[in-house]
């Protein structure tokens, strides 16, 4: 009982509040990203190997330069060249989109090892590189309310970015001519062809910014989460990421909840393993429930066309 | 022209002929992991200058795929004496090539090959007793949480922490040594387990650590690969102890982070190095046991706490005493006064009831 009452506080503390957020981050960025790239017609699931270089070139960049800033942008850049490439591999050569990223996300997991392996001598981690993190933030007066400080303030800096871009694509997506030219486009791009909409301009924008975002949450993993790049470190979150997008259909905020949701589930995973669970359970809870909430997803959506049918007979 | 030719002939007749020891050692694996590889390839290369062997290091990669192609290429042109690999997943793979290739000699380390089986006469294994080496991380850490010295000791907690990268038979021995080590200096001790079921994700090793460290450990041994990494950034950002493996994290980090160093006691190592030096020595003086397992511990200097100069300084500073208590403790292993406990050939039932035993 005991144990049971430790375990609970483990559970339901602001620490394990401030771990699900840190888990959510970079899988919530790498969601919206593939938001936009999907709403767009043009599934980007290169997402995992866009985060790891971009992880890769923020701690290199910030290494050699010193500078935070310049990380930033390169790391940014990066994840915008990598999308332009398959953008344009799928959109003017005609590759098909799915195996171009494939190949995106091979070459990611070697070009990253080689290139440090030709600047560091390393094949396995830039440890022994002295590179540097983007800072937390604490928001002042806020920090000092009880509970609400421990929620809202401290987190990384990357994390605040991260739920502002929630707002962000939103508005994009539903309140500007370009996110009704992506949605147009993906739901039917002969019909906006035909009212002038440029198919693949359109196209071609929101697979940039869906590495832009990406690339964020590569820059976490490497310059926050941890302080050094290690290979494969993004470790199958721009899939997880595709799944947490699946869950929360067309809106950022669906996507966000999704992502919120699998990043907590993995959270109480890691506290509940202190419980009497053999760990093989425990660390199957966040794929479980994310399976079960797309099963919930698919059996609301069925529901709902049913009675958009019965609607139309009667 | 035809007189060079000739001479050059007989000069490559002579060059077969009297050539030294041909060493292939194929890597599952790249250069570079600053651990185990690096140590193999470390140790061919003091063959190499030691007893002047010609060696050839070959890296097959990551994709399982083409291990075995490569190892069968390798021995069917025959140019090599002896071949060395290394990690359980060549096992299946040297089970049915050996055979086939009688001429030539292999060393798997790290593993070993099931000799009741198959006709394996030509292939020797070398295993580590990571259970010894873990059995003085486990002193070490239950020294260093129960003293008050230590700055960043809870030390009216009495947990340690252990993180293995997955639940298999090699990760559970160093559980096993780890879990003994400690009791043997506090029989009342608790140790948090954790696996994280995979190796390439340190991000989620230090969320693992913080979690054992918000429920009261203050030491946690990682085992876990490159995934165990993030145990040195969780204790550098919560002020907590980390022990690190295979590789000295603390001579790693030291160019990048001295807060790391300063929150890591020690590494506990396999010194694949040597033990591979070990194996080819005997192989020129013809005294390697071939066709059997050979266990190799503290004794063989193959297993160890890394002993450089931060180990030493955040001993000394805090309780010079207990660096006296380990060395007293490896020379019991070493003579065999302490006999330490394995994980091979255990039971899950008795692996279970050990981790439950300790469980906080």
């Amino acid at each position: 009982m005991n144990q049971m009452n430790n375990t609970l506080n483990g559970i339901f503390s602001w620490d394990f509040i401030s771990a699900g957020i840190r888990v959510t981050t970079p899988v919530l960025l790498a969601a919206l990203g593939a938001l936009v790239a999907d709403l767009a017609g043009t599934p980007n699931i290169a997402l995992e190997g866009i985060m790891l270089f971009s992880a890769f070139v923020g701690v290199i960049t910030s290494a050699f330069t010193g500078s935070l800033f310049i990380a930033f942008i390169a790391g940014i850049l990066t994840g915008a060249v990598m999308a332009a490439i398959l953008a344009y591999f799928s959109l003017k050569l005609k590759t098909d989109i799915i195996m171009a990223a494939i190949a995106i996300n091979i070459f990611s997991s070697g070009g990253t090892i080689f290139a440090l392996s030709v600047l560091t001598g390393d094949k396995g981690s830039s440890a022994s590189l002295k590179s540097y993190v983007f800072p937390s933030v604490t928001i002042p007066i806020i920090d000092k309310i009880p509970v609400l400080g421990d929620i809202l303030s401290g987190h990384h800096i990357i994390t605040y970015i991260a739920f502002i871009m929630i707002f962000v694509v939103h508005y994009i997506l539903y309140k500007t001519p370009l996110g009704l030219r992506i949605r147009s486009v993906g739901e039917s791009p002969k019909a906006a062809k035909s009212v002038g909409i440029s198919v693949m301009k359109t196209q071609f924008t929101a697979l940039i910014i869906s590495g832009v975002l990406a690339s964020l949450g590569g820059l976490f993993l490497s310059m926050g989460y941890v302080s050094w790049f290690a290979k494969d470190m993004t470790a199958g979150r721009g899939f997880i990421a595709l799944a947490a997008q699946a869950l929360g259909g067309s809106s950022a905020y669906g996507v966000a909840l999704g992502s919120v949701l699998f990043g907590f589930s993995e959270a109480a995973s890691y506290s509940l393993q202190f419980m009497n669970i053999p760990y093989e359970i425990t660390q199957s809870i966040p794929f479980l429930i994310t399976v079960a909430a797309l099963a919930f997803y698919a059996w609301k959506k069925i529901n709902y066309i049913k009675k958009i049918k019965n609607n139309i007979r009667k | 022209m035809k007189k060079t030719f000739l001479i050059f002939l007989v000069f490559m007749i002579g060059f077969t002929a009297f050539s030294s020891l041909k060493v292939a050692l194929l890597l599952n694996g790249t250069l570079g992991d600053k651990s185990f590889f690096d140590s193999a390839a470390r140790g061919v290369e003091m063959a190499e200058k030691e007893l002047g062997i010609e060696a050839k290091i070959i890296e097959m990669g990551y994709n399982p795929s083409e291990w075995y192609p490569t190892v069968d290429d390798i021995s069917y042109m025959g140019e090599y004496d002896l071949i060395i690999v290394g990690t359980w997943q060549m096992v299946d793979i040297i089970a049915e090539l050996a055979p086939l290739y009688p001429e030539t000699d292999y060393v798997i380390f790290d593993t070993e090959m099931d000799y009741g089986k198959e006709n394996l006469d030509n292939v020797y294994s070398i295993v580590y007793k990571q259970n010894e080496g873990s059995f003085l991380a486990g002193a070490l850490a239950a020294l260093v949480s129960e003293s008050s010295e230590f700055k960043y000791s809870k030390h009216d907690k009495n947990i340690i922490g252990f993180l293995g990268g997955m639940d298999i038979p090699v990760i559970n021995d160093f559980l096993v040594g780890y879990i003994q080590g400690a009791q043997y200096i506090d029989p009342k001790i608790k140790v948090a387990v954790s696996y994280v079921g995979a190796w390439n994700d340190p991000a989620k090793g230090k969320e693992f650590t913080l979690s054992m460290y918000r429920n009261g450990a203050d030491t946690v041994f990682a085992v876990a690969g490159e995934t165990g990494n993030g145990v040195l950034d969780a204790a550098k950002d919560t002020d907590n102890w980390a022990i690190g493996v295979d590789s000295d994290m603390q001579l790693l980090y030291a160019e990048k982070d001295m807060n790391i160093v300063n929150h890591t006691l020690t590494s506990m190592l396999k010194n694949v190095d040597y033990s591979i030096l070990r194996a080819i020595k005997l192989y020129t003086e013809n005294k390697l046991p071939l066709g059997t397992t050979e266990s190799l511990g503290l004794k063989e200097r193959a297993v160890g706490l890394a002993d450089n100069k931060y180990f030493r300084s955040i001993l000394m500073n805090a309780d010079p005493e207990v660096l006296i208590k380990l060395k007293d403790l490896e020379l019991d292993i070493i003579r065999g006064d302490i006999e330490v406990n394995t994980a091979g050939g255990m039971s899950n039932d008795e692996l279970n009831r050990i981790r439950n035993s300790v469980r906080p």
